[in-house]
C-alpha cells in the first residue's frame, strides 16, 4: 500500500474523537470521515474538518480503507460483521464484544472475509505498562507469584448514561477490568481459574469489583476494579521472588491540575508524553496494516481478555468459581486473520 | 505493680512486648519460661530477663502472662496459665485448629480468666479514626474493602505447617480480617482463597489472595502474602481501602515513615516513626490485668476464634478451589 490508508471512524464519543485526532497526526493516515447520528458527529466532524455520516451505509465504500469502530459496546457486532463484509481492515474498541456468541459471530465474519482486525486493548501501548512487561520478560523479577492491579475512578459519563447500564457496558468486571485481563494475560499467559465479587447490578451509578485470577503458571492475581472512585488513576504490584515491581499513577504525575471546575465524561489517563497511548495504539495498527505484520493485539487476544471477562462476570453472579482451563479459541478455528 | 511472665520466646513479636511491658513503671517481668530451654536461655541473657526453668514456678509468681509460643503450643501455656488463674495475652492466631482455640476460651471461661489476643492493628489511631468515620457515615454505606498484610518471609517454625498451622495466609490473615469485622459489626460468612508457594517455594503457602463475603452484604480481600524480599525497603504492611457509596478511605498502619537512602544493600529503607501499636497494646493489657476491667480496644479469645476460622476457611477453599461457607466449616470441624 504506498498511498495513505483512508479511515472511517464510527461513533464520535470520547474514545471515536481520541482515535480520530490520532490518525490526524500520522503522515500514512487520513480521515475519510465521521459517522454518528447523534450531535456529537457533525460536531468532531467539522472540528477535524471532515465528511460526517449518519449511517455507515451512507458511506460511499471506495471513499475508506479502514473502519474503526468506537460505538458503544453491544453495537460492536453489527458494525465488525457489516465491515468485514465491505472487506475493510477493522480496528474495534474493547471490549470485543458482551457476549461470546457474538464474539464468535464477529471473529467469524472476519475470518470469513479474510479481513484483518485488531481490538483497542490500549493498556499494551501505555508505556509504564510496557516497561513493565519488558522488565519481567527479562526476568529481573523472577518467577511472579502475586500481581496486584487497579484501574478505576469516577463513575463514567457518556452519551445516554450508557455505562449505568450494566447490560449495556458490562460494567467494572467487563468494560474497565478487561483491560487488566488482557494485561495480565499478556504478561502472564493463560489464566485457569477466576473468582469474583462485586456490587448488585441494580446499584445506581456505583460499581466495584474484586477479581482472584490463577494462572496456569501457578501466579495469582488481585485485581480492583473501581467506578465508586473520584479521580481515574490505574496502579499495578508484581511481586516476584527475585525482585517486586511497583506503579502508581496517583503518585505519578508530572504535571496536576487542580481545578474548581471539575468536569464530567470519560476519565482518560494524563500523559505527559508527546505522543498518547492511544496515538501509539493507532500509529501501530496502521504501521501493522501497512508493513502486513502481526498487531500487537491479535484477535485471539481480545476474545480470551473477554473470555476471562465474562467469567469473572459469571463468578460475580453465581457466587462459583469459574474454570477457564484449557484456553479454548473460537469454536470455528484459530482466531480470525491476524 | 502487674507481675508478668513471658511464657516462650518462640514469635519474634516477644522482643517487642519486652520492650513495652518494662518501659511501663508498674510492670514486673518476672521471668521467661520456654518449652525450648536453649532458645529460652538465650533470650533471658539477651534481654536481660530472669531464667525459670519450671513452668509452674514462674506461674506462680505472676499476675498475667504474654504467649509468644509457636502456634501449635498455645493450647498449652494458655491452659497452664488459665489454671493458675492468670490472664492472658497470646500471640495471632489464637491456634492452629478450632478443637484448640475453642479448648483455650473454654479453659479460661472456666477458671474466669481473661484470654486476649494481640492484634495490635487496634491500637494505631489512624485506624480508630478511621472506623469512626466510617461508622459516622462518611463513605456512606460500605460496599467492599480491600486489604493488604505484606511481609517478608519468615523462617524457623513459622514455615513448619505443624508448628505453625499454615504460612502466609495462617500468620497474615488475623489483623486485617480483625479490623475488618470491627469496621462492618458483621461477621464473613463465605472465604474464597488461592495460595502459592512460589516466593521461596518452602513447602508452605507464602502468596495468596483471601476473598470475604460478610452477613451484611459486604465483600472484601486481603493480600496476606510473605511477598515482600530484603530489597524491599520496609517489613511489610497493613493497609485497608472502605470503599462505601459516598466515598472511599484509606488506611495505611506504617504509612508515617522517613525514606533513608543510605549507601549499602538495599539502599533505600522506610524508618517508621508513628506511634508504637505494640506498646498501646501492652499498655492496654496491664491496664486491663491491674483493674480487672475489660478494655474496649483489646481483642478477645472470641475475636482470635474468628479470624482463625476465615483463615482454616481459606485454607479449605484453596485447596477444595471452591468458596468455603464459615459456619458450615465451624460445625463440621468441631463434630
Amino acid at each position: 500500500m504506498n498511498a495513505r490508508l483512508r479511515i472511517l471512524v464510527i461513533g464520535a464519543g470520547t474514545m471515536g474523537s481520541v482515535h480520530s485526532r490520532a490518525y490526524r497526526r500520522l503522515p500514512d493516515a487520513e480521515l475519510a470521515g465521521i459517522v454518528d447520528p447523534h450531535w456529537l458527529g457533525p460536531s468532531l466532524a467539522q472540528t477535524l474538518n471532515v465528511a460526517h455520516y449518519h449511517a455507515f451505509d451512507d458511506v460511499p465504500s471506495d471513499a475508506y480503507d479502514v473502519v474503526d469502530i468506537c460505538v458503544p459496546s453491544p453495537w460492536h457486532r453489527p458494525y465488525v460483521i457489516a465491515a468485514a463484509e465491505k472487506e475493510k481492515a477493522i480496528f474495534c474498541e474493547k471490549p470485543l464484544a458482551l457476549t461470546l456468541d457474538d464474539a464468535d459471530q464477529m471473529l467469524s465474519a472476519v475470518q470469513q472475509h479474510g479481513v484483518r482486525f485488531s481490538v483497542g486493548h490500549c493498556v499494551r501501548f501505555f508505556p509504564e505498562y510496557v516497561r513493565a512487561k519488558a522488565v519481567i520478560d527479562q526476568g529481573a523479577l523472577g518467577q511472579i507469584a502475586v500481581a496486584r492491579m487497579f484501574r478505576g475512578g469516577g463513575f463514567p459519563t457518556a452519551w445516554n448514561d450508557w455505562y449505568a447500564n450494566r447490560s449495556l457496558s458490562g460494567g467494572t468486571l467487563v468494560d474497565l477490568l478487561i483491560h487488566d485481563f488482557d494485561f495480565l494475560r499478556w504478561v502472564l499467559g493463560p489464566v485457569s481459574r477466576v473468582y469474583a465479587q462485586s456490587v448488585l447490578p441494580e446499584m445506581n451509578r456505583v460499581d466495584f469489583s474484586l477479581v482472584t485470577l490463577r494462572f496456569a503458571s501457578g501466579a495469582i492475581a488481585h485485581l480492583e476494579g473501581t467506578w465508586a472512585h473520584s479521580q481515574f488513576g490505574t496502579r499495578f504490584e508484581f511481586a516476584g521472588n527475585e525482585g517486586t515491581l511497583i506503579h502508581d499513577s496517583y503518585r505519578e504525575r508530572p504535571l496536576s491540575l487542580t481545578s474548581a471546575n471539575p468536569g464530567g465524561g470519560v476519565a482518560l489517563p494524563e500523559t505527559p508524553d508527546l505522543l498518547s497511548a492511544y496515538d501509539l495504539e493507532i500509529a501501530d495498527f496502521v504501521d501493522a496494516l501497512r508493513t502486513d505484520r502481526p498487531f500487537r493485539v491479535s484477535p485471539d487476544d481480545a476474545y480470551q481478555a473477554l473470555r476471562i471477562a465474562l467469567a469473572a462476570s459469571q463468578s460475580a453472579q453465581t457466587g462459583a468459581v469459574v474454570s477457564l482451563e484449557p484456553e479454548s479459541s473460537l469454536t470455528r478455528q484459530g482466531g480470525g486473520a491476524q | 505493680m502487674t507481675r508478668v511472665a513471658l511464657l516462650s520466646s518462640a514469635h519474634m513479636h516477644v522482643t517487642s512486648y519486652l520492650r513495652a511491658l518494662n518501659a511501663l513503671a508498674e510492670v514486673e517481668v518476672v521471668g521467661i519460661y520456654d518449652d525450648d530451654e536453649a532458645r529460652g536461655r538465650s533470650f533471658a541473657s539477651a534481654h536481660q530477663v530472669r531464667w525459670v526453668d519450671r513452668l509452674s514456678t514462674l506461674l506462680a509468681e505472676a499476675d498475667a502472662t504474654v504467649i509468644g509460643s509457636e502456634n501449635a503450643r498455645h493450647r498449652f501455656y494458655a491452659e497452664q496459665s488459665a489454671d493458675a488463674g492468670l490472664p492472658m495475652l497470646c500471640e495471632k492466631p489464637l491456634a492452629t485448629t478450632l478443637a484448640d482455640a475453642l479448648a483455650m476460651i473454654a479453659a479460661a471461661r472456666q477458671h474466669d480468666v481473661p484470654l486476649f489476643m494481640a492484634l495490635p492493628v487496634r491500637f494505631v489511631p489512624t485506624l480508630a479514626q478511621m472506623v469512626a468515620a466510617v461508622h459516622r457515615g462518611a463513605v456512606g454505606r460500605v460496599l467492599a474493602m480491600v486489604g493488604t498484610n505484606h511481609g517478608n518471609m519468615p523462617s524457623g517454625w513459622f514455615v513448619e505447617q505443624p508448628l505453625s498451622g499454615g504460612g502466609a495466609i495462617m500468620d497474615h490473615t488475623p489483623h486485617v480480617a480483625d479490623i475488618m469485622r470491627w469496621i462492618t459489626n458483621s461477621e464473613v460468612v463465605e472465604v474464597f482463597a488461592e495460595m502459592s508457594s512460589r516466593v521461596r517455594e518452602a513447602g508452605i503457602d507464602d502468596a495468596g489472595i483471601v476473598q470475604m463475603r460478610f452477613a451484611n452484604g459486604t465483600f472484601a480481600s486481603l493480600d496476606p502474602s510473605w511477598s515482600r524480599l530484603g530489597s524491599f525497603p520496609t517489613w511489610g504492611d497493613v493497609t485497608l481501602e472502605v470503599v462505601g457509596t459516598q466515598g472511599v478511605l484509606d488506611f495505611d498502619a506504617f504509612r508515617q515513615h522517613l525514606d533513608l537512602y543510605a549507601e549499602g544493600t538495599p539502599s533505600y529503607r522506610h524508618l517508621g516513626y508513628g506511634e508504637d501499636m505494640d506498646a498501646q497494646l501492652i499498655g492496654a493489657f496491664v491496664d486491663s490485668v491491674s483493674r480487672k476491667l475489660a478494655h474496649p480496644t483489646l481483642a478477645q479469645g472470641s475475636d482470635g476464634l474468628k479470624a482463625l476460622e476465615i483463615a482454616l476457611a481459606a485454607y479449605q477453599s484453596a485447596n477444595s478451589h471452591r468458596p468455603v461457607k464459615v459456619d458450615g466449616f465451624l460445625a463440621s470441624a468441631v463434630d
